[in-house]
């Protein structure tokens, strides 16, 4: 617990949270762009249209904005380095473990407030009804599940490599794999896919009418198995970047 | 003054070497003209303008969010060795100019641009022959390219004011992908031409099925803006205490 407060004692006053604001104030701004002015079947379905678009914008976004947060974490011990002065005051393991619970506690406040601004704007929109509590809340659940791995996976690299061009050059890779993934897939096991796979709603366009047709997605086996994954990519990730992290020679 | 600069890019080119990170610049281009080219291939139905719908597929996406990011990592990458330890020091004691300085940079930024465009550029013409598009590119691609490459270098010079300014690896990355997507909303409503990032995408014609631009307005525009945060730049510089 005591390292867990040193990490977010090492965090202050290094704008990580302003960081994570501008991030989520750019998707903000891009929701009021998209949905501004919305046409009678998009306030019927706003909800379900509000859940879809935001794995859309996840899936481009995250795994750069986790690249970014994971850096943050991870560079101010490179800078110092400050490992051989660590290790001797705690093991390695306790040292990853703290930094990875200072990260999930960030993503869980970042999510949080991601839907807070999006409903928020659902509201203000005036979609009609309110948002279905049920799949808000399994869909916070994947969502952090999904960039928890992404970030985990960061982590181990940002963490491995003193240099931090490789582990933001990877979260761009991953970014830019994610929006591909979306024309070809629903569901996928690559760790950069997990939006896709979590997103709870799925569309269908009517090129005749060109209405959007919203749906709770009913999972197959297929995409239950990707949904599985991303918990599976988890323990992978954390698991192996503790054990590459603590053999490490500092 | 020529000779001060011509030294700053022989120990720019020293700092960058045997770094990887043109491989970034080589790597995500091959992603995305593989995508792209996937995606043109499965809807040829509706994609039928050739050539020119195989460059809208492989530059969509590109030109938006990736190679603002792209560029911001180079940038970031060039001030790196600056913000470790005491390399302010040696900096800006070295015995040429601020402008040297800084021009010694934008260099091997503008290097990677062109570099980058080119390689863009290749994957295009050679995933066109394997789609077995008939004959060779367009004239006019060359064009889009050279005014790609303008609008790049546009981005060059902020996130170099940026990367500077801001001792972190990451942000300025981040700050290069939310420039890139707030420029797809700008450009998306007819604001392209006064805000930085999204120069690039404009000169590139993504997103622009019609691939119409005013020329120049966006020439006037980059010099502008290169103009400005060059400026800048070098003020910052000649501020910057030790």
């Amino acid at each position: 617990m005591k390292t867990l407060q040193l990490e977010f004692y090492k965090i202050k006053r290094r704008k990580v949270w302003l960081t994570m604001f501008v991030l989520l104030s750019v998707q903000l701004l891009w929701g009021l762009w998209a949905f501004h002015d919305p046409r009678d079947w998009e306030l019927q379905c706003g909800w379900m249209s509000l859940l879809y678009h935001l794995s859309l914008l996840d899936g481009i976004m995250i795994p750069t904005m986790m690249a970014v947060l994971a850096s943050r974490l991870a560079d101010i011990e490179h800078k110092g380095n400050t490992y051989k002065q660590l290790e001797t005051l705690r093991s390695a393991g306790s040292l990853y473990h703290a930094k990875a619970a200072c990260g999930c506690i960030i993503i869980m406040l970042i999510f949080a407030a991601q839907f807070a601004f999006f409903i928020m704007l659902g509201y203000y929109l005036g979609y009609e009804g309110h948002p279905d509590i049920k799949y808000y809340l399994l869909s916070y659940v994947l969502k952090v599940a999904s960039n928890l791995s992404l970030f985990l996976l960061q982590l181990a690299l940002s963490m491995l490599f003193a240099n931090q061009m490789v582990p933001l050059t990877v979260g761009l890779g991953g970014s830019m794999a994610a929006l591909l993934l979306m024309f070809v897939t629903t569901h996928s096991l690559l760790p950069w896919g997990g939006n896709l796979s979590a997103s709870l709603v799925r569309s269908e366009w009517d090129e005749a009418t060109r209405i959007s047709t919203y749906f709770y997605r009913t999972f197959s086996a297929a995409e239950t198995a990707s949904v599985i994954c991303i918990f599976v990519w988890i323990a992978v990730f954390y698991t192996l970047g503790r054990i590459l992290f603590a053999r490490r020679e500092v | 003054m020529h000779l001060s600069i011509y030294k700053t890019i022989k120990s720019e080119r020293l700092k960058l070497k045997r770094s990887p990170v043109w491989l970034a610049f080589f790597i995500l281009p091959i992603i995305s003209a593989f995508f792209g080219t996937f995606n043109f291939w499965a809807n040829q139905g509706l994609l039928k303008n050739e050539w020119y719908s195989l460059w809208s597929q492989h530059t969509l996406f590109l030109c938006y969010i990736f190679m603002p990011a792209l560029i911001g990592t180079y940038c970031s990458y060039l001030w790196r060795l600056e913000h470790l330890r005491n390399n302010w020091n040696s900096f800006l004691t070295a015995p040429v100019s601020r402008i040297s300085l800084y021009a010694g940079k934008l260099f091997w930024a503008i290097v990677m641009v062109v570099a980058g465009n080119m390689w863009i550029y290749l994957l295009y013409y050679l995933c066109g022959r394997l789609c077995g598009l008939p004959g060779v590119p367009p004239e006019e691609s060359i064009g889009w390219i050279v005014c790609g490459i303008l609008g790049g270098i546009t981005i060059c010079c902020i996130q170099l004011i940026i990367s500077m300014l801001i001792r972190s690896f990451a942000i300025p990355i981040g700050i290069g992908l939310a420039g890139g997507i707030g420029g797809l909303m700008i450009t998306n409503k007819g604001w392209g031409l006064y805000y930085p990032y999204s120069l690039y995408c404009m000169g590139m014609r993504a997103n622009n099925p019609q691939m119409e631009l005013d020329i120049l307005p966006f020439i006037i525009g980059c010099i502008f803006y290169i103009i400005l945060f060059s400026a800048i730049s070098v003020v910052c510089l000649r501020h910057h205490s030790l």
